[in-house]
């Protein structure tokens, strides 16, 4: 079987699995799992937020909770505060998180690597202490609690995601939208020019890209992605509150996106839904769960770079590299900056 | 008389203390191929530095075509059809050699459609496929462009500038690095080029310069020490001294300068 078959099983399989998840999941083991897989649904949407910097642009924000924070309290404020309906606050906070990376990125993908990531998290803890002090507006520590407005209404039949097989099947099918944009971003022109900026910033201006354009642009499309994570969260939690907004949620997703793959479409997934499953299995018998966390992510960033799904594909390859014994000759790396 | 392809009114570059390029007043003909050349640290690679945008001026004005291009970006400079290579090759290493050719023909036409597939861009795809085997190199196409070997790396930078129709290409050192047989093939190469585009290349194989060019620009100490065809430059007793006749650890304290 060659690799493109072997995926594309693997996504049928995966597929077919979350959308019987309602089904068998409470058979197999407990309801309590079905919301568990959604929160993986929703944070996997948070990791590819980072991916995209990280994976296809080469830039590492520490400040991707600053969105995510946006797109809560988006919702969060536009229910309980201005009333808004279920799809006009969900714009609401999406809208909000993406003018927030647009002003914020305007500033900051003037700087790369460790300066960028810098003045993200400067950006993230401004506006955390701002969402803490705020207490009248954000509520501070204790956040906003509402109540979820209905989905859809039709006559007296009413959607709303107080229906937890109906909640679920909205976080999947956004989740599944937002994975095919990546995925068509990531092949079409403008992806390729983000992996040209990733690998070569002169090279690519020297072609004729606007490269401060263009990084601007992957950073609204991450606040984008970000906010709607943080609006499904919003949602699913029934409230909004500042401490996700603190820093180490994004470091959170920075760790999930590079053990997972950065660089490749589903290694966010991966790498979210691993952690967030040994959060849930370890940490009710364990409190300290964070070590398992911290020891897999140095082991992967030393023993695979490219992560979970990197390594993958290298194995599947190899495999592919046998069949048809073909011998590559590894050559060293060529150096890409003058 | 035609307009210059190139021409510059007193440029100048200084780095703190040190002055790269010293008011150098040039204008580059077109139709020709001209090669710059000059001792280590005489500002060759400056000078294409200050023409593509990469470092801003101190001082004086850059035309192309006429058109003040000084102070422009580089993205932009290269949109006008300016392009170069680098002394130090420089290319996509984890893209394919097809991708690499792609991507530099797409970032010259402006618009990068955010969802339709790249390789659905079958008008690309054709101009791929004629560039590669314009530069000889159809049979690496799939080959990631890190693990080529050198001279061809060097070659796919030249095919990159190529595939987006430049009009001036800035060659720096095509040949260092090639073995004989790839500096022969890279000079017939750029020899060819040279009827249909303008070309200024900086390089030290004097076999190729005094090979290929028509006209030969002598800089030293940043400022033009010399300029005519091969002939009249191999005659000069000027050029003489500035290669041979200075001590070879003065030329590394200016390039170590320059390159600070």
């Amino acid at each position: 079987m060659t690799r493109p078959a072997i995926e594309k099983c693997l996504l049928i399989g995966l597929g077919t699995f979350l959308i019987a998840t309602p089904w068998i999941v409470p058979v197999m083991a407990n309801k309590f799992w079905v919301s568990v897989i959604a929160e993986i649904l929703i944070w996997s949407i948070f990791a590819a937020s980072v991916n995209l910097l990280f994976g296809y642009v080469g830039l590492l924000s520490f400040g991707q909770a600053l969105f995510f924070g946006f797109g809560m309290y988006g919702v969060g404020i536009g229910i309980d505060q201005l009333h808004l309906s279920f799809w006009s606050a969900f714009a609401f906070g999406v809208g909000a998180a993406t003018v927030m990376a647009l002003i914020t990125g305007i500033l900051a993908v003037r700087l790369t690597w460790h300066y960028f990531a810098i003045i993200t998290i400067v950006f993230s803890l401004i506006f955390y202490f701002l969402a803490v002090r705020m207490k009248s507006l954000t509520g501070g520590d204790d956040g906003i609690n509402f109540s979820l407005p209905p989905v859809f209404s039709f006559g007296t039949t009413r959607y709303s995601l107080t229906d937890q097989t109906f909640q679920y099947f909205f976080i999947l099918t956004i989740f599944a939208l937002c994975f095919y944009l990546m995925h068509l971003v990531t092949r079409s022109s403008l992806g390729r020019a983000f992996l040209a900026i990733r690998e070569n910033d002169l090279r690519a201006a020297l072609i004729g890209l606007n490269v401060y354009a263009l990084r601007l642009t992957a950073f609204v499309m991450a606040g984008f992605l970000a906010g709607i994570s943080g609006a499904l969260f919003a949602f699913f939690g029934r409230y909004a509150s500042a401490s996700y907004m603190f820093y180490h949620v994004s470091g959170d997703g920075v760790v999930w996106a590079i053990v997972g793959g950065a660089g490749t479409l589903f290694g966010p997934v991966v790498g979210t839904t691993l952690f967030i499953f040994i959060r849930e299995v370890v940490s009710t018998h364990w409190e300290h769960h964070s070590l398992i966390v911290g020891v897999m992510a140095i082991l992967v960033v030393m023993l695979a770079p490219s992560g979970l799904v990197g390594l993958w594909k290298k194995g599947l390859s190899r495999i592919g590299r046998r069949d048809a014994s073909i011998e590559l000759n590894p050559k060293a790396k060529l150096r890409s900056q003058p | 008389m035609t307009e210059a392809i190139l021409r510059t009114e007193n440029l100048t570059k200084k780095f703190g203390g040190l002055t790269a390029v010293d008011n150098m007043t040039l204008s580059l003909a077109s139709g020709r191929l001209h090669a710059i050349i000059g001792p280590n640290g005489a500002g060759k690679t400056t000078f294409f530095n200050l023409v593509s945008g990469i470092l801003p001026v101190t001082g004086g004005k850059v035309f192309f075509r006429g058109r003040d291009i000084t102070g422009l970006k580089p993205h932009v400079i290269s949109r006008l059809g300016i392009k170069r290579t680098l002394q130090i090759k420089s290319i996509f290493p984890q893209m394919t050699v097809a991708e690499n050719l792609w991507i530099a023909r797409q970032a010259s036409q402006g618009f990068l459609h955010p969802f339709r597939a790249a390789t659905r861009d079958a008008a690309t795809r054709e101009r791929v496929e004629w560039t590669l085997e314009q530069i000889g190199m159809t049979a690496l196409a799939h080959r990631a462009a890190g693990t080529l070997s050198y001279g061809d790396v060097a070659l796919l930078e030249i095919g990159m500038a190529l595939i987006s129709d430049p009009k001036l290409l800035l060659l720096d050192e095509p040949t260092c690095g090639m073995s004989p047989a790839e500096t022969e093939r890279a000079a017939t190469k750029i020899s060819e080029l040279a009827h249909s585009l303008d070309i200024v290349i900086i390089e030290h194989d004097m076999e190729v310069v005094f090979g290929i060019a028509n006209d030969i620009i002598v800089m030293a100490q940043g400022a033009i020490l010399a300029r005519g065809s091969p002939e009249e430059i191999s005659n000069d007793d000027q050029v003489r001294e500035a290669y041979l006749g200075r001590p070879e650890d003065e030329d590394y304290v200016e390039e170590a300068a320059a390159h600070a």
